[in-house]
Formats: structure tokens, sequence, C-alpha cells
């Protein structure tokens, strides 16, 4: 599974939202519906997944799902 | 009836009553010292604490840091009693603050306005401070525990659990402050669930702490029934002689009347409850105070967008003057009638026996 894969199955998990709302642009807060623990469980359902640390001020620019991604493919290397 | 005490890990509290940190300037070392001579828990508010320093709008950071110092070390002299501060980790001084408070060995920290996410990880070697979140729910409390857990290994020592009729800033929509689910014996009992969870995984015991419009003697039993440890009060500290804001911010409680008490939208973007003031009342009719952002003091400020400074008003307020500023309050601010001294008011808490000088006409 690809990490842009993995990734939107963890968004679908813990905001509990259907696949097909998780288009790349879609905003966490305004589009998907999540509240700031939301957030703060998906980096660390993140965290846990690829093995990463996401520090706080990287967490807040997390914004949209591509957001999520290209940080992830980006430490992944 | 008097209370019992507890345990928070090692550290003993002999009366199970915590005075809220209150800011700017409302609960310093004169307010703190009083409540933990009395054999409560006293706790020193970091916000904006450097507002009497001549420095403080060129070099807050600075200057905060020495206040805070100072005022530890003055109520360290005054008592032998349980001193903790109160630090917001929405502040732009946060870590700074933690550390030093921690370096100057203060016995705890309690730290709501958004998790305190990397609270455990300025800890130095050997530092005893026992570290203390706020949280609005079970799952917050739940999240917050997981983070320290994986990131420091550290269970938190406490929760505090602050439910919608607390004073100062809210941990909740302005949807939610109502709603049957966010009264404060809910979250109480799930906090309490959580804590059950983590003596059976980490086996430690993490006492819950419960605030929120916590008035009388009789209140504190019902919270110590349904599994609260101890309370946190805020409100009816503030009408104590001891307290440290101006005669004219404790006389406004005293004052006022339920209508008087407001929810309000901060300039953080949190609701707030208060008491109007003229200059509550110029803001809602849009006229704004000219914005000149006194230091940048949180994070999260909208101050760009933000009729006024949040820092400006509460330090106004603290000195008196209501037509630049307001109080904070908690829902039940409208039932305080008298000024009266921590050691009274600390007298009836934990006995339900009132003192039977009349109230203030
Ligand atoms: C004037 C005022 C200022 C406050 N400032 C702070 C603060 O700086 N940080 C904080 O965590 N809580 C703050 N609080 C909340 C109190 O610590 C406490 O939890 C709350 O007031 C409890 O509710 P009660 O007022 O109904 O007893 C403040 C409350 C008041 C009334």
């Amino acid at each position: 599974m690809s990490v842009a894969e993995k990734v939107k199955e963890i968004i679908v998990d813990q905001l509990g939202v259907s696949a097909d709302e998780v288009l790349p642009e879609a905003k966490f807060v305004d589009d998907l519906g999540a509240d700031s623990l939301d957030l703060t469980e998906l980096i660390m359902a993140m965290e846990e997944e690829f093995g990463v640390e996401i520090a706080d001020e990287d967490a807040q620019k997390i914004v949209k799902v591509q957001d999520a991604i290209s940080y992830v493919e980006a430490k992944k290397g | 009836m008097s209370l019992p005490g507890f345990y928070i890990d090692d550290l003993h509290i002999p009366v199970p009553i915590i005075q809220g940190g209150m800011g700017v300037g409302i609960s310093l070392s004169g307010l703190a010292a009083a409540v933990a001579a009395e054999g409560g828990v006293g706790v020193i508010s970091a916000a904006m604490i450097g507002f009497k320093e001549p420095d403080v709008r060129t070099n807050h950071t600075e200057a905060n840091l020495r206040a805070l110092r100072r005022e530890i070390r003055r109520a360290r002299e005054l008592t032998t009693g349980v001193i903790g501060v109160n630090i917001l980790a929405s502040l732009t001084d946060f870590e700074a603050m933690a550390s030093c408070a921690m370096d100057e060995g203060v016995d705890l920290i309690i730290s709501g306005g958004g998790l305190p996410r990397t609270l455990p990880g300025l800890v130095k070697p050997g530092q005893k401070t026992k570290l203390i979140p706020v949280v609005s729910s079970g799952r917050a409390a739940e999240l917050l525990a997981r983070m320290w857990i994986t990131r420091y290994n550290r269970v938190p020592d406490a929760f505090v659990v602050e439910g919608p009729l607390a004073g100062g800033h809210l941990g909740f929509k302005r949807s939610a402050l109502d709603a049957p689910e966010s009264r404060l014996e809910v979250l109480v009992k799930d906090v309490v669930e959580v804590a059950k969870k983590l003596k059976e995984t980490h086996g430690r015991d993490v006492p819950v702490i419960a605030a929120g419009g916590i008035y009388t003697h009789q209140d504190i039993l019902d919270m110590l029934a349904i599994g609260a440890s101890g309370v946190q009060l805020g409100t009816r500290f503030v009408a104590t002689h001891e307290c440290d804001a101006d005669l004219r911010f404790k006389r406004a409680y005293v004052d006022s009347t339920q209508d008087d008490i407001q929810i309000i939208d901060s300039p953080l973007g949190l609701p707030g409850r208060a008491i109007v003031s003229p200059f509550l009342r110029n803001v809602s009719e849009g006229h704004t105070a000219p914005i000149s952002c006194y230091c940048k003091c949180m994070a999260s400020c909208g101050v760009e967008q933000a009729p006024y400074c949040i820092s400006l008003a509460l330090i106004s307020a603290q000195r008196g003057n209501f037509r630049a500023g307001f109080a904070f309050c908690g829902a039940n601010a409208w039932r305080v009638n008298k000024i009266v001294s921590v050691a009274e008011l600390m007298h009836e808490l934990t006995t339900g026996e009132t003192s039977d000088s009349p109230a203030e006409a």
C-alpha cells in the first residue's frame, strides 16, 4: 500500500468519514469536521504507523489531506 | 464534617481544595500563600505575570520569568504549604515559564488552555514537580495520557477536569456550554474512568480534581462522592481580602447580578465568562480599542482581527479599571455577597459552617 493510501486509511479511521470525502484538497477542520483533539489523534496515529516524529510546529502546518501525505513522504524519503 | 486529604503521587494535600490559578495578576503569592497556609493548594497564575515590570513590553520573556521567580520565592517565604503554578499551554513563553517554575522547585504545575504536550520533556533529572493537565473531557484526558506515555513514559500525576461553569477561558464551544453531556458530573465520571484504566495499565493512582461552578461545602461533597479526590475553585477565592486584585475587582463580584454575567468571545478564539463592564459594552457596540499588541503573549491570538488586546484588558481590570477592561468570573459569581478572609472561606468550605458576619449592602 502506498503512503498516500495508508494516510487516507488512517484519516477514514480516525475521523469516521467516508473514503470518497478524503480528497487531496480536503481540509481537516473545514471539510472533514475535525476538532483540535481529532487533529492531535490523527498526528499520533500517523507517528505510530510510520514511525516518524511530527514536531508541533510541523503539525500546525498540516491543514489538508495532501499536506499529511507530503509530510510523511518527505520524512520517509 | 471535615474533608479528607489526598495524595498527588507522593505529595500530601492536607485539605482537598485547590485555589485555581487566575490571571492576570489575580492569584499571585499573596492569595496562593494564604490558601496553602490553610492546608489547601495555593496556585500562582503565570499568565502575563510580568505586567508590573518596567520592561514587559520590550522584553516580555525576561520580565515574566523575573516576576514568576519572585512570586514563587515570596510564597515560599510566607508558608511551608503546597504551592503550584498555573501556566497556560498556549502562552508563547510556556516552555520557559514551566522550566523556571520547576527550577524554583514548585510542588506542582497545572496547565490548560490547550494540551500541554511537551511539558514532561522539560523536566530535568531530580525535579519532582507534579505535572497536572487541565482537560474538558474524558477523551482529552485519555489522549493526553497516551501522548505523554508514548513520548516521555510519563503518566500525568493528576487531572483537573474543568466544566462549563468555570471562570476564565473555557474549553468548550459556545454551543456545547449548556449541553447535558458537558455537565461537570458527567465529565468527572468520564475522567475517573480514564484514571481507573491508567491504574490498571500503569499501576499509578491518578487523582481527579473537579473544577467549575463549585461553590459550597455540599458541592464539594457531591464531587468527592462521584470519585473526585479534590476540587479546584476560582470564583470564591476572588472575594477574599488576600486575593491579589484591586478591591474594585472584588467589588465587581459582590455587586454583580446574574444578568451581568455573560459569555464573550475572547481574542484567543475561545469563549470566556465575564462580568459586563463599560468596556465590554463598548466592544459589543462595535467600538474597538485601538489595537496595539502588548507583546504577542499567546500563540493562538488573532490579534490582527481582534477588537482589543486581551492582556491590556485584563491588566486594566486587575487594577480596577473597567472602562478599559473586564473581570473574568465563574457562573456563580453573582452569588458572592461579601469579601471574607481566606481562613473564613476555607473554614466554610471544609465544614459547611458559615460565619455569621452580615452580607454587605
Ligand atoms: C478571574 C479568573 C481568571 C482565571 N485565569 C485562569 C488562568 O490564567 N489559567 C487557568 O488555567 N485558569 C484560569 N481561571 C480558571 C480557574 O483556575 C478555575 O479553574 C475556575 O475559575 C473554576 O471555576 P469557578 O470559578 O466556578 O470556581 C480563571 C478564573 C477566573 C475567575
